[in-house]
């Protein structure tokens, strides 16, 4: 019965994985700073200017409703999250090290952030810290090129929503996948002991199968995006490679403004794959963490 | 000149063959038979227990001075050939190879699977659309190809489609019409199935005749199998819009081109598919090919298709059914010394009792006969002997026997649609129920004859009735 598994590979990979857009609503915004006075309302008014994209047009006229929330609102995580149920925002923008000096370090993302992230479905935008001066020269001037990475692009029809949502008009989107390199080759070579498959045909196939699929469906979500958001444009960034060092690299050459990457786990307390190492190191840009 | 015809050469002028020798073979052909309908508890592939006979009954039919050895008389020259080498009909064999090869290179330019996703698309991802649709496409493809090549491809198209629909509650009414259908639609042409070429090859019948006679039966037993198993499985049409869009957006997600890894050979397989099909239609009137018969007709299709791949052929030598070749060959040669035992004359008197019984009652008897040896054991055996013993009877008038002769088709339509009676009738069938199985459905031997026997007995009927009415 080899033959029904030949054929039904051949049909799986012809049933593909359509991109369907939907425009996240994006209607109340919670800024969270650990600042307080002008300061607090001069950070919200830079996060403002770098989101002029929520800012009402012909396709979405809603005007979405900003709250500050300053520093002596909150000490603990606990207090945090109560303002975030109070507040039911979809869409938090904060910075990692809240009330600590923990920013001078590179080791983490603070304990409000990482209890922010984990206990709540609210896509959360990180920026670079306001006092570290770590933001790169063209990072908080708007989200005129934003990349999408993830490692298992297909099917993540919210990670592109959100990316394409995000993205300023006329501006470019780019789509990445990176299949880690390290693993692909720790499977072939343990193929390559098995005397029954053919290690070079298994290399060819299995590399070319790895990236036909989040080809495909960048594919299909340039075309979904071609109704929705015909101003934008689309790149694909498929590759084989090591995906932090890959992406911090690609996010310094492409002068990323905003980089969306899938946080949440529904198998796991910790945040998603690589999510957290990329969270940690890209600290010059701003993250948004779905 | 034909096998047959040569072994008649070297035969024995006065055959007299003693009763205890007669029966003696009658014992291992019913010997070979239970083994046959064991084969899955034996464990043991049909062409090595063939092979066992065969061998077996070469070397007793030697030892009891039965066969007919050569030389044999070929061009006016005087060749020295093995006995068993004549008694395999070399036409058979080489049909079955050559279009074996030629399906198997076009099916790689995604022929097949484009036909079948462009269908699932057609069918709006309707459950009963999607039925009729699968439905007449394992009639095609059982037509055009093997009936188990059929019933694998429609069979994991249907568990991929029906998952992403979110029907597999459909998956054992789809996939047992699917089986069902595979038997009609092998009765479609001349090359559809095994018993076809054997017995329309031995009846003279040619590719255009077969088709045109078989071809109303299959239409109405295709329309009336769906029909019936659309609502003996409560398969019914989407009921609102929403339910429709949302069918509609997931089978437009399937890409009829992903298989496709070269155009170019994807239009010459069309091309030569369609080539492939009017030349064997027309075998029989073509000047030369006519003279070279179907055999030779795959054989050339069958080249013609592997000079795309010419440097590796023999990944599609590997890829032929030598046990079913094997398994011919082998039983080729056992039928051939069951012959010199008289053991076929011995069935045709019973036959021509059967047929006796008058064209319309013989026709029946034989037909449902034919049907329940079917159901119970390989059909190939089955219409191998009866169109040898046929060949054998004279015809009413006492001449031989035309190819209109409507008992030929009593014994095509008996050996092809028998295989729905049991799981075990054919290898389609058996192919059906494994796919079952293999979605985890549980279906017991009696429960698919419980829910088979409507359908097959609703084709056994049409198919007296048609063949008495109509051939």
């Amino acid at each position: 019965m080899t033959k029904v598994d030949q054929f039904e590979s051949l049909f799986r990979s012809a049933a593909k994985q359509p991109y369907r857009h939907r425009r996240p609503r994006i209607a109340r915004v919670l800024v969270v700073t650990d600042l307080e006075g002008d300061e607090a309302r001069g950070f919200l008014a830079t996060v403002r200017a770098m989101l002029a994209v929520l800012e009402p047009d012909a396709a979405s006229p809603e005007r979405p409703t900003w709250t500050l929330v300053e520093g002596h609102e909150f000490a603990t995580e606990r207090a945090l999250l109560d303002l975030v149920e109070a507040h039911r925002p979809d869409l938090c923008v904060t910075y990692r090290h809240l009330h600590s000096e923990g920013w001078r370090w590179h080791f983490s993302l603070g304990e409000h952030l990482d209890v922010l992230v984990n206990a709540t479905t609210t896509p959360v935008l990180v920026l670079p810290h306001p006092r570290a001066g770590a933001a790169a020269g063209h990072a908080m001037q708007d989200t005129n090129r934003v990349l999408v990475v993830t490692d298992h692009l297909t099917g993540d029809d919210l990670l592109v929503g959100w990316g394409a949502a995000l993205t300023l008009t006329g501006g470019t989107l780019v789509l990445g996948h990176v299949e880690d390199a390290r693993t692909f080759a720790r499977y072939l070579e343990a193929i390559s002991k098995i005397p029954s498959i053919d290690t070079e045909n298994a290399r060819e196939r299995l590399a070319e199968r790895l990236l036909k699929e989040p080809r495909d469906y960048i594919e299909s979500c340039v075309e979904g995006l071609r109704a929705a958001r015909p101003d934008l444009r689309v790149l694909p960034e498929v590759r084989f490679g090591r995906m932090l060092a890959d992406y911090e690299r690609r996010v310094a050459e492409l002068e990323v403004d905003l980089v969306v990457f899938p946080a949440r786990d529904e198998d796991q307390v910790a945040m998603h794959g690589l999510s957290y190492p990329l969270a940690v190191d890209l600290r010059q840009v701003p993250l948004l963490l779905l | 000149m034909s096998s047959a015809a040569l072994l008649g050469q070297a035969a024995h002028a006065a055959h007299e063959v003693p009763a205890a020798t007669t029966w003696l073979f009658t014992g291992l052909l019913v010997a070979l038979v239970v083994c046959l309908a064991l084969e899955e508890k034996l464990h043991a592939k049909k062409s090595l227990i063939v092979a066992c006979f065969a061998i077996l009954a070469l070397l007793l039919g030697t030892a009891l001075h039965l066969l007919p050895f050569g030389p044999y008389r070929i061009g006016g020259h005087d060749v020295d050939l093995p006995v068993y080498v004549p008694a395999i009909d070399w036409g058979v064999i080489t049909i079955i190879l050559g279009s074996s090869l030629f399906i198997d290179v076009t099916s790689r330019s995604g022929l097949f699977t484009w036909i079948a996703v462009r269908l699932t698309k057609a069918s709006g991802g309707d459950p009963r659309r999607l039925l009729w649709c699968y439905g007449l496409m394992t009639v095609l493809f059982s037509a055009v190809l093997n009936n188990v090549t059929a019933m694998i491809l429609v069979g994991s198209l249907t568990g991929v489609s029906l998952d992403r629909l979110g029907r597999k509650d459909h998956l054992l009414g789809f996939l047992l019409v699917e089986g069902l259908l595979t038997n009609v639609g092998g009765l479609l042409t001349l090359i559809s199935s095994v018993p076809n070429i054997i017995v329309g090859t031995a009846a003279g019948i040619s590719f255009l005749d077969f088709f045109v006679k078989a071809a109303p039966f299959v239409v109405a037993a295709t329309w009336g199998t769906i029909l019936v198993g659309a609502r003996t499985f409560d398969v019914r049409p989407l009921a609102g819009d929403a339910e429709r869009q949302e069918a509609l957006a997931m089978v437009a997600a399937f890409d009829e081109t992903d298989g496709i890894e070269s155009p170019g050979f994807f239009r010459l397989s069309t091309a030569l598919l369609a080539a492939f099909i009017l030349v064997i239609a027309t075998t029989s009137v073509l000047p030369w090919v006519s003279d070279l018969g179907m055999g030779f007709v795959a054989m050339l299709f069958g080249t013609v298709a592997l000079l795309r791949f010419k440097h590796e052929v023999d990944r599609f030598y590997q890829g032929v059914d030598w046990d079913l070749l094997a398994f011919f060959a082998g039983l080729f040669a056992f039928i051939h010394v069951l012959e010199q035992a008289r053991v076929l004359a011995m069935i045709g008197h019973g036959i021509e009792a059967v047929i006796g019984l008058g064209e319309t009652a013989g026709g029946a008897a034989l037909l449902l006969s034919s049907a329940g040896f079917s159901s119970v054991t390989d059909n190939i055996p089955l219409s191998a002997m009866l169109a040898r013993i046929l060949a054998g009877i004279p015809a009413a008038g006492g001449g031989v026997r035309g190819p209109d002769d409507p008992m030929w088709w009593s014994v095509v339509f008996g050996a092809n649609l028998g295989g729905n009676l049991t799981p075990i009738g054919s290898a389609s069938t058996l192919v059906a129920v494994t796919l079952i199985h293999r979605y985890r459905i549980p279906l017991g031997f009696g429960a698919f004859i419980r829910k088979a026997l409507p359908f097959a007995g609703f084709q056994l009927a049409l198919a007296v009735v048609y063949v008495l009415l109509f051939l």
